[in-house]
């Protein structure tokens, strides 16, 4: 199983705009806490829309838990009128979010964003302390005990700088 | 990234760090991530779901009444 692997490039190779937010993002930033979907907050330019359409429909992605026989077309039309998505794709399960809880739109979330070179690629990671306040602001018991964990990553970045 | 380990191991008084000790975080776990690379985090974390996937394709629950019994001497 390579999922996260293959989701990440499958971005990487499409060249979607985007910030890595949620698990992952606390992975790369060194969380120890495993998680499953890739959550990704996208840039909703026209530009960006289209290839994010044109990229899901490669993967053969379909809204998840929706009925199977329920309506959807997926485009970049249909992108630009709703906001965050949850896919099940040919890479895995991905998860688009047009806002981040607790931080906002794509804009928002991208500022200060680290970036992090891996398989290849450059992604957008959302700055740790973002982070930090996505993870509250979703105040699930999960994300609290996330949170912990990522406060004592910051602090130990903040401590080796003071040292 | 350069980790100060001993921040890890002995976290100090107030920190959080032993905030996240006294939650019941196992730092050991997150240190051994930050020794690292941002793509090795995220080989291991595939490594690891495929674990997970592994058993749920593979273990089976025994009922209580085919299960061997272990008697204690």
């Amino acid at each position: 199983m390579k999922a996260v692997r293959s989701q990440l490039e499958f971005l990487g190779r499409h060249d979607i705009e985007c910030v890595i937010s949620g698990g992952v993002a606390g992975t790369l930033h060194g969380s120890a806490i495993p998680t499953t979907a890739l959550d990704v907050c996208y840039s909703r330019t026209t530009a960006n829309l289209l290839r994010l359409a044109a990229a899901l429909q490669s993967v053969n992605a379909r809204l998840r838990n929706a009925p199977a026989d329920l309506p959807f077309l997926l485009d970049a039309e249909t992108l630009r009128k709703g906001l965050n998505f949850t896919f099940v794709t040919d890479v895995g399960d991905l998860d688009l979010l047009g806002e981040v809880r607790g931080i906002g739109s794509y804009d928002a979330a991208v500022e200060g964003a680290s970036s992090f070179q891996v398989l290849g690629h450059e992604f957008k990671v959302i700055a740790l302390d973002k982070l930090i306040l996505a993870k509250r602001a979703a105040g699930r018991a999960k994300d609290l005990i996330a949170v912990a964990e990522l406060e004592a990553i910051l602090g130990g970045k903040a401590h080796s700088d003071e040292q | 990234m350069q980790v100060d380990e001993d921040y890890f191991h002995n976290p100090p008084p107030g920190s959080a760090a032993a905030r996240a000790v006294e939650f019941g975080i196992d730092l050991t776990l997150t240190l051994e991530n930050l020794r690292l690379t941002p793509e090795e985090r995220i080989l291991k974390l595939d490594d690891h779901l495929a674990g997970i996937a592994w058993l749920k394709a593979n273990a089976r629950l025994i009922p209580p009444s085919e299960a061997t019994a272990h008697e204690s001497s």
